[in-house]
């Protein structure tokens, strides 16, 4: 699928890794609809999109809610009469051990509660989901070729302190087998499902941390610095190019290790 | 250019080179823009129709409830426990615009 006159709807748009993926398909020539959680956030992006001369629309919405998932697919179809691109980028963490105990007792002083479960996967899974299932349909209804991109991350293999984000990215990652087995059943073929994976990336949430902390996490990735959102950007945008790319989930790390270089 | 009220939001339509750009003027007088390029093919009359119809989609009218959902509490025992529950938001929207109501 060429990228040049296709339509991208990308969640979580308005900031991150999602920003820099509407801006990489609106250089590249696609008409980009921007989902994103906060309206300034949105107006900046779509501003400037449209001063690089790109076709846009922003959506401030929720992807947890059936009924804002509804309302940016259609503004999508009615800026734009067609979708071919989803990419699901929005999503959130809200870190913590499930269990902490008193160091004087040993026993069980806090449980990680609801509070911090609940949004984790209502965003990441349940919002991914709504995302998929909505421009899938679209996508079908229309008779459009189309490529589906769950988001889920290099943590997918199990990070400590991260049970709830976790969780959430391994089932994103399964998301595109099961996807396209079942439209195999179902004889859609010209809708294709792309995972990507992206290890620790160059975005607000990390370049604002720590810096030895960051130093520590960098030390186990071969490339030796964070990946720039724009090789993430890449990565996708040759996923669109590439129709042998299906059903798959793929990593894009910089070679990211467990300690002592154990490929992780 | 072509100006017109929605949901007591200005938004403007204009053209330029490459299509049409939809603008919505902000509080402090500033405007941001809802969509840029759209309907390339499309004389000023056409436009405004589907930009007031892309608008209605983008900013629908309504209102949005927050709360428990009743209708899944978690028990414990015979107790029902409702708490916040962020994963049935109940959102509805009325499908008229407030041009339908008296203000």
């Amino acid at each position: 699928m060429e990228i040049k006159g296709s339509v991208a709807l990308i969640t979580g748009g308005d900031d991150g890794i999602g920003e820099h993926v509407a801006k990489f398909f609106a250089k590249r020539g696609a008409k980009v609809a921007i989902v994103g959680m906060h309206q300034e956030n949105i107006d900046r992006v779509v501003k400037e999109i449209k001063e690089m001369g790109g076709e846009v629309i922003g959506v401030q919405a929720n992807v947890i809610s059936e009924a804002d998932t509804a309302k940016f697919i259609k503004a999508t179809l009615e800026a734009f009469g067609k979708l071919n691109i989803a990419v699901t980028c929005a999503g959130i963490i809200h870190d913590g051990m499930m269990l902490t105990l008193d160091k004087e007792t040993g026993k069980v002083s806090r449980k990680m509660g609801l509070d911090r479960w609940q949004p984790v996967i209502d965003v990441n899974l349940t919002g991914t989901f709504l995302t998929l299932r909505d421009a899938a349909e679209a996508m079908v209804n229309g008779g459009w070729e189309g490529l589906l991109v769950p988001i889920s991350s290099v943590n997918k293999a199990g990070q400590v302190g991260q049970i709830n984000y976790s969780s959430t990215k391994v089932a994103d990652a399964l998301m595109p087998k099961i996807i396209i087995g079942e439209f195999l059943m179902r004889g859609i073929r010209n809708i294709r499902c792309v995972g990507i994976a992206p290890g620790y990336t160059a975005t607000s949430m990390l370049t604002g941390m720590n810096q030895d902390a960051l130093k520590a996490l960098l030390a186990d990735v071969h490339l030796g610095r964070l990946l720039e959102p724009d090789e993430i950007a890449n990565m996708i945008g040759h996923c669109v190019e590439n129709s042998a790319l299906n059903a798959t989930t793929i990593e894009i790390t910089g070679g990211l290790c467990y300690p002592h270089g154990i490929a992780k | 250019m072509k100006n017109f009220l929605y949901n007591d939001m200005e938004f403007s339509v204009a053209k330029t080179s490459s299509g049409w750009d939809i603008n919505r003027t902000l509080p402090n007088g500033d405007f941001a823009v809802v969509g840029a390029s759209l309907f390339k093919d499309l004389g000023e009359v056409d436009a405004g129709i589907r930009a007031l119809a892309l608008v209605r989609k983008v900013f629908p009218v309504g209102i949005k409830i927050v709360g428990p959902n009743v209708s899944h509490p978690n028990m414990v025992g015979d107790l029902k426990i409702i708490g916040p529950d962020v994963s049935h938001p109940n959102f509805i929207y009325w499908n008229k615009d407030s041009t339908s109501f008296a203000k």
